[in-house]
């Protein structure tokens, strides 16, 4: 039974940390901008393609395509910053949310005439399974579950520690304190667009490698970050890392111990019970 | 004649209606018509709870399917008659809106609209696994439709229902409670500092929308005579939404121009073949750019602007 | 306005195809396609769709239908209906009302064909339906609609009796139980190893978007199985054979999931694969195909840059069957004459899945095909045929016409 538990709660790290990575995503946006980025997933998705398809067709290495595909994506990401959302910042904020949906076709339109209907793998070659007791975890899930706890602290360094980080937390803050302030409001935006698109490609290479990108599949990464989200509270960022990880093990210890048909059902009753004990979030701060 | 004239363009879009089916010789855009209709009630819901209120449900899909299988599954396994099931259906949506509608009205916002989108996945895969009550994800054949299915006297029952839901959402945006709706909308803290409870009014709007999804729902089913749980997935709750923005939202004629949007532009989109997807996207990316207010707030505009030229030139 | 406009170029078309068909010497038959061309259903929806496409230009070329004194070239139109009931529909409404056709073919997904199935049976057109394996389909006696494809519990009572030979007496279930046929298969197969005292002692499910199925798995393993049986679609499935393996699962492995090798080979590696079961209808294989099977897999291949699903003959058998009730009806207007015929048809000799027709007929009274069943085993990176399974296909079909 313990190991059972054991095993369960390593089995939900893996899809945690993915998670965590595409709600760190999104939580940057909306705290510094106010939108619902819901195309989050879909480029997420588009950068795992990518990846696979500069692996297995242009024969790059799986480290040298993982840059190209970063690159690629922030690219994307700016440019959805620049042209969809930049003009809708002043109007309704369920105006961001709509352009977002129409981009989210657009890019799964994209992605299938450039890529296929065909589920698709990131080849890594990694399938070694190490055993410990009775616990097993493949090598490729440890790898991940490091990557994503790399790239949190390496974003949270990046954040509390450099100037630019102390610029984005201020206009997260409070936007007209930090225009007096003499931050340049113009630019933050766009570094937050690289920053999170970054991280979600990395969360869709993550999912390509360890599982398996397909068509549709961003819809159901986003609607879980957002989850997380909500359940971490908005705009936190140890929100979203609790949040991503809670919400990873009850999935697969529901799974494993109440019912497989359900268990979406079970995290989803857990985040709405979670709201109404606290209406912020885990760790969001009180209106 | 100064009261009857804001009136006119309803009354002639509602002769146009009428006489549609006369006209139409291909019966395909009578069916999609009909299903406009349907969608016009939906959104009609949708907009007192969005529009009106300031709350973005994501739910109104799993609303609608929970009337069309309330609907259905009364008349299966009851032996209810049709009319008495459809009646029915949006009272049973009613209580799940009670139900749901109190944990999420006590969030805001974002959180608010994720909570709601998160009720309706549950419906859905509680719809898809009970299926020893739903027969699951194969769905259900064979509703009984009424008058045997002509679909000339259905159109006509859809428009009736759309038109009066269209009239009743137009007195409650216009009584007392339609007021403190808005009021809510703009700044929910002052109407609490005013002694009202506005949680007993979101959960009225909230509850509102929800039955006009419901009998929506049942609608669908005893028009199409086939339901399963895919229909009323979020992505259709999405289009709910979308029929408010795009049509203009907080206004009545607003949804009801949306619905026959959301139903009339992917149908006609079928020429791009396999591009249908990446041209209707970039339509809603274009449309919410370029008419922020939606589609009856740039003619209203338009109204005002000339309206304001002839004053000038006359003055 | 516009309305109007459209109207007037929507005659303007219809007198231009008259004015053509008139000139030319002759005729068109356009059928069309309702499949689903995006979305996830589209793995399944595409590939039919392509071979309809082929098919038709395989019978162009060979001469057209003929009917009486007339040469009929087939046209297709495909419309995209996502797998989804409502989008269905309105694509079948689009074909029948506005584009007049009257022979629908493709329908890999089984929600969005019911729904086109509940209305089918009031119009004046034939629906030949494919991949979608629901049983329900055929069993509502509507005489203007035929399917190639068999019902799931059709192979997996097949398949029970399979497994009970092999004396694993507790088997675990992991599958798309939340679809209806794949649960349809998993009754089937337990009502024949409970004859041998076997039983299923674990109904695990997984979502068609699930790919981590380690709970469900570490859940399985904790019972100690003799067995693993995986009914569902390839893409998780494949899945579940990896995430066995790296579990350390070491127990036979059954399966229903039809993928081809090259759907698995992307999930995981030939020896995480190997010796794996699927008890299935002999679809589409290398080993297994005839003469047909081995061109349309050419074929295909050449037109397309890509190797057919496994399931996509399924519609490319409906035009060739089409083809050969409208030559025997003698009309190509009168559709309840050809849907008899349909029903009275020989199995075509182009067609490519194994039929084993009930009464010498291709369908049966219910409009059923059904197709010999096979035990293939992942051999060094390969499906390898091992055995028929035996299966009565007139049993079947008269167990069937019992069901409403």
């Amino acid at each position: 039974m313990l190991i059972e538990i054991l095993q369960q709660t390593i089995n939900g790290l893996a899809i945690g940390g993915v998670y965590v990575l595409i709600a760190l995503g999104l939580t940057t946006v909306f705290g510094i901008l106010g939108i619902a980025h819901f195309a989050h997933g879909s480029i997420s998705m588009f950068g795992g393609y990518l990846t696979y398809f500069l692996v297995t067709a242009q024969g790059l290495p799986v480290l040298a395509a993982i840059p190209v595909a970063l690159a690629a994506g922030i690219l994307l990401g700016l440019l959805v910053e620049i042209l969809a959302y930049r003009p809708v910042r002043n109007a309704n904020h369920i105006n961001a949310f709509i352009v977002a949906l129409g981009l989210t076709m657009m890019v799964e339109g994209i992605n299938l005439q450039l890529f296929g209907h065909e589920q698709v793998v990131i080849p890594t070659g990694l399938s070694r399974v190490f055993r410990l007791g009775g616990i097993t975890v493949p090598e490729l899930r440890l790898y991940v579950i490091v990557a994503a706890i790399v790239l949190v602290v390496a974003m949270m360094i990046f954040v509390e520690r450099t100037k630019t980080g102390q610029a984005i937390r201020a206009v997260a803050e409070n936007r007209d304190a930090a225009i007096l302030m003499g931050v340049n409001v113009r630019t933050i935006p766009l570094i937050v667009f690289g920053m999170s698109t970054a991280l979600g490609v990395a969360a869709g290479i993550m999912v390509g490698a360890l599982f398996a990108i397909a068509p549709g599949i961003g819809e159901g990464l986003v609607v879980k970050g957002f989850a997380v989200l909500i359940l971490g509270g908005l705009g936190s960022f140890p929100g979203a890392i609790l949040g991503g990880t809670v919400l990873g093990i009850t999935e697969s210890i529901a799974a494993g111990f109440i019912s497989s048909a359900y268990k979406d059902v079970i995290a989803f009753v857990v985040m709405i019970l979670v709201l109404l004990i606290r209406p912020q979030g885990l760790l969001g701060r009180a209106p | 004649m100064n009261r009857i004239l804001p009136l006119l363009p309803w009354l002639l879009a509602l002769a146009l209606l009428a006489v549609l089916p006369q006209v139409l010789t291909v019966k395909y855009y009578l069916h999609l018509s009909i299903l406009a209709l349907i969608w016009v009630i939906v959104a009609q819901g949708q907009n007192l709870i969005q529009g009106f209120t300031g709350y973005v449900s994501i739910v109104q899909a799993g609303f609608m399917g929970i009337g069309a299988y309330g609907s259905t599954l009364m008349g299966l396994n009851f032996q209810w008659p049709l009319w008495a099931t459809m009646i029915m259906a949006p009272l049973i949506t009613a209580l799940f809106a009670l139900a749901t509608g109190y944990p999420s009205l006590r969030v805001k916002g974002h959180y608010f609209a994720i909570v709601t989108l998160a009720f309706n996945l549950i419906i859905v895969i509680v719809l898809v696994n009970y299926s020893e009550l739903t027969k699951g994800e194969a769905g259900i054949s064979n509703i009984p439709k009424p008058w045997g299915g002509n679909r000339e006297a259905f159109y006509y029952l859809a428009l009736v229902l759309a038109a009066s839901l269209t009239l009743l959402a137009a007195l409650i945006a216009r009584s007392r409670v339609g007021e403190i709706l808005l009021a809510i909308r703009q700044n929910e803290d002052l109407v609490a500092a005013l002694g009202i409870a506005a949680w007993k009014y979101k959960l009225f709007a909230f509850v509102i929308s929800a039955m006009y999804a419901g009998l929506g729902g049942a609608l669908y089913a005893h028009f199409q005579g086939f339901i399963n749980p895919e229909i009323f997935g979020v992505a259709q709750s999405l289009d709910a939404i979308l029929a408010v923005i795009l049509g203009g939202s907080g206004t009545i004629a607003g949804p009801a121009i949306g619905a026959f949007l959301v139903v009339f532009l992917p149908e006609f989109l079928r020429f791009a073949d396999s591009f249908r997807l990446i041209l209707y996207g970039l339509i809603l990316v274009l449309a919410t750019i370029f008419m922020p207010i939606g589609i009856v707030g740039i003619i209203k505009a338009a109204f005002a602007r000339i309206a304001r030229r002839e004053v000038r030139h006359g003055g | 306005m516009s309305k109007h406009k459209f109207t007037r170029a929507c005659a303007a078309l219809a007198l231009t195809l008259v004015a053509g068909s008139s000139l030319a010497a002759e005729k068109k038959l356009t059928v069309g396609v309702a499949d689903a061309l995006t979305g996830g259903g589209a793995v399944y929806g595409l590939p039919q769709a392509n071979a309809v496409k082929m098919a038709a230009e395989e019978i162009n070329a060979a001469g057209g239908i003929k009917v009486g004194p007339d040469i009929y070239k087939i046209d297709v139109i495909a419309y995209d209906d996502k797998a989804n009931p409502t989008e269905a529909t309105n694509a079948v409404r689009k074909l029948i009302d506005r584009d007049g056709v009257k022979y629908i073919l493709g329908f890999c997904c089984s929600g969005s064909t019911s729904a086109v199935a509940s209305f089918i049976g009031n119009e004046k057109a034939v629906m030949l339906v494919g991949n979608a394996a629901e049983r329900s389909i055929t069993t509502k006696k509507i005489p203007n609609l035929v399917r190639t494809r068999p019902p799931a519990d059709y192979t997996g009572q097949a398949a029970g009796t399979f497994i009970a030979r092999k004396g694993q007496k507790r088997i675990a279930v992991l599958g798309a139980l939340d679809v209806g046929f794949y649960a349809q298969y998993v009754d089937s197969v337990e009502r024949e190893i409970k004859k041998v005292g076997g039983e299923i002692i674990a109904r695990e499910v997984f979502s068609l978007k699930d790919r981590d199925m380690t709970p469900q798995l570490t859940k399985i393993r904790g019972l100690n199985p003799d067995a693993i049986l995986v009914v569902g679609y390839v893409e998780p499935a494949a899945f579940v054979y990896r995430q066995a393996v790296e579990l350390g699962m070491n127990i036979p492995r059954y399966g229903f999931t039809s993928g081809s090798e090259e759907q698995f080979l992307r999930v995981t590696t030939s020896e995480q694969m190997e010796g794996v079961w699927d008890l299935r209808p002999t679809e589409l294989t290398l080993l297994s195909a005839s003469k047909n099977g081995i061109a349309y897999h050419a074929n295909y291949t050449k037109k397309y840059n890509a190797s057919p699903s496994p399931s996509s003959p399924y519609a490319y058998d409906q035009l060739y069957a089409l083809k050969a009730a409208i030559e025997a009806a003698g009309t190509v207007d009168n559709t309840e004459a050809v849907a008899k015929a349909l029903r009275n048809l020989a199995v075509p000799p182009q067609v490519v899945m194994q039929y084993q027709p009930v009464d010498g007929k291709m369908f049966d009274v219910n409009g059923q095909a059904y197709t010999s069943n096979g035990a293939f085993q992942w051999q060094k990176g390969k499906w390898v045929f091992v055995e028929d399974l035996p299966s009565d296909s007139k049993a079947y079909s008269q167990f069937l016409s019992t069901l409403k």
